[in-house]
């Protein structure tokens, strides 16, 4: 409906034209011809004008109809994060009650069963209480994206260092050269607004993620600068690396590249890294070469978003 | 030997954990909805509830108001299935001695039960859990405006660590693990992160001990956890 006016808006001083031409021909109109002229120069301009006008107006009614896809666009995916956490409520609600029923079963398997069994017990009692972990923490993720944040100066420089520390005592830690570089010169980093217990977790996250697929002999080094109004924090290793193509997907729930199938994990590690850094109006980015490494960067906003 | 009076709608639940509780020293009732379990607390007597939230019908929050608006004393440990910590902090209010997030490890049920059981059942007023205030000697935790009191005078802790001092004070001479002050303080079950409660205990003791190199109040169990020590009283 609206493309029809619009045409007919655009036709209109064509049309009205064309019935000014007729109506002229027929003699209906005065009939003396109308000489205009101008200096070559001021053709130009006119010219100019005129051009100029039709692309203003082009670009304006672009730039609305942006405006109009874009507002469109973050309402589809708002919508879609809300279904997403809707989801993954329902599924945590709808496995609590039979994980809670399992839990007191092999419960009372393993006190009744014999030494037999105790291997095949212990597998279900580890895999169960596997499963509780992971629909808590999937459940957690959602209530990071919506729940509301402490914010409090952090100091990053103190974090970072505490978790280095945490790192190093990981088994397998001790294989890997574990590296730090934080500035002290000119000054150090600045106070970042945010939650500093969800941050440890993010920094813990990427800490545990580096020194898991790097193997003995490698190195993991953790930076932070100070950089146009935020802190960047990496973390590079000489890890096996991820292929390009999977690379987008590493942050995304439960994904588990098919190469990375051998090293323990529940997949939930970057997407709640992600999680955190979002919520704290910052972003995420993983550059990696396949045998070389891997870098993961978190931005950090220094001033907290309105 | 104390009775359990124990309320799940699912049965592949009660079924179990009935005779895991026998086999732990309990005499268990089991009732299958809120309108049976009110029943079973009247003819009963139990010495302790283990309530299920969610069931249809009368559900466990119904229930517990039932009974502590009919003065009900019997100790309530409520089975939550809402992660959210503000509806947990809410069924406190309303008079549950403590609660457990499902799924749960039965082992930890026992434990609970056995705490909750220990403490006994205040002579009046609001339970431990669900009090506004929490005092030990010359400590106060005021729970509705979050604030810290030491010898009468205010201290400044972060939230986090407010909250923590909060739950460890209304377990108190439980030792609480590490894991568990996660998941009940913040509300996580990430193992990589232990660590974040031994730096909040850190804060609490620089500012609620004497000297915070030999806590008096929040002692570390090496290898199990925390424990609050000292007698602790509602209001």
């Amino acid at each position: 409906m609206r493309r029809v006016a619009s045409w007919s808006l655009a036709l209109l001083p064509l049309v009205a034209g064309v019935v000014l031409a007729v109506l002229g021909r027929s003699g209906r109109l005065p009939g003396d011809r109308l000489f205009l002229s101008a200096l070559p120069g001021d053709w130009a301009l006119a010219a100019g004008v005129a051009v100029t006008v039709v692309a203003v107006l082009g670009l304006l009614v672009a730039g609305g109809r942006d405006r109009r896809w874009r507002r469109r666009l973050a309402a589809v995916s708002a919508s879609a994060a809300q279904d997403r956490r809707l989801l993954l409520s329902r599924l945590d609600h709808e496995l609590k009650n039979p994980l809670t029923a399992m839990r007191a079963a092999t419960a009372n398997v393993a006190a009744g069963s014999d030494p037999s069994q105790a291997a095949a017990v212990g597998t279900i009692e580890e895999q169960v209480l596997r499963l509780s972990r992971l629909t808590t923490d999937l459940r957690k993720i959602a209530d990071i994206e919506s729940a509301h944040l402490d914010r409090r100066p952090v100091d990053l420089t103190d974090l970072i260092e505490e978790m280095v520390d945490v790192a190093r005592d990981l088994p397998g830690a001790a294989e890997r050269d574990l590296v730090l570089d934080l500035p002290r010169a000119p000054w150090p980093l600045p106070p970042v607004p945010g939650d500093a217990d969800l941050l440890s977790l993010a920094v813990a996250n990427l800490l545990d993620n580096a020194l898991k697929y790097t193997p003995p002999g490698g190195r993991v080094e953790v930076r932070a600068r100070e950089s146009a109004g935020s802190v960047v924090v990496e973390v590079a290793d000489t890890g096996q690396g991820i292929p390009p193509d999977e690379l987008p997907q590493v942050w995304e729930e439960m994904y588990r590249s098919p190469s990375a199938r051998s090293v323990p994990g529940s997949g939930l590690g970057l997407p709640l890294v992600r999680a955190v850094v979002e919520r704290h109006g910052g972003r995420v980015h993983a550059d990696s070469r396949v045998g070389a490494g891997t870098v993961v960067r978190v931005e950090l906003p220094v001033q907290a978003a309105a | 030997m104390s009775t359990i009076l124990l309320v799940d709608d699912e049965t592949a639940i009660t079924d179990n954990l009935q005779p895991f509780l026998v086999r732990s020293g309990f005499e268990v009732v089991v009732a299958g909805d809120g309108d049976t379990a009110l029943a079973r607390i009247a003819d009963a007597a139990p010495d302790l509830v283990v309530l299920d939230v969610l069931m249809p019908g009368r559900d466990g929050r119904s229930v517990l108001r039932e009974v502590r608006q009919s003065g009900g004393t019997v100790p309530i440990i409520l089975l939550t299935q809402i992660g959210e910590s503000g509806e947990r902090a809410m069924a406190l209010e309303e008079g549950a001695d403590d609660y457990l997030n499902k799924p749960f490890d039965p082992h930890e049920l026992v434990a609970r039960i056995r705490a909750v059981l220990r403490r006994g059942a205040p002579p009046s007023g609001p339970s431990l859990a669900g009090a506004d205030r929490l005092r030990s000697g010359r400590l106060v935790v005021d729970r509705t405006s979050q604030r810290v009191l030491r010898d009468g005078a205010e201290v400044v802790l972060t939230p986090r660590a407010t909250t923590l001092l909060a739950y460890l004070m209304s377990h108190p001479g439980e030792t609480v693990s590490r894991e568990r002050l996660l998941e009940e303080v913040w509300g996580w079950s990430f193992h990589t992160s232990t660590r974040t409660v031994d730096t909040r205990v850190a804060e609490l003791r620089r500012v609620v001990e004497v000297d915070s190199a030999d806590p008096q109040l929040v002692v570390t169990v090496p290898g199990e956890g925390y424990r609050f020590v000292g007698p602790v009283e509602a209001g």
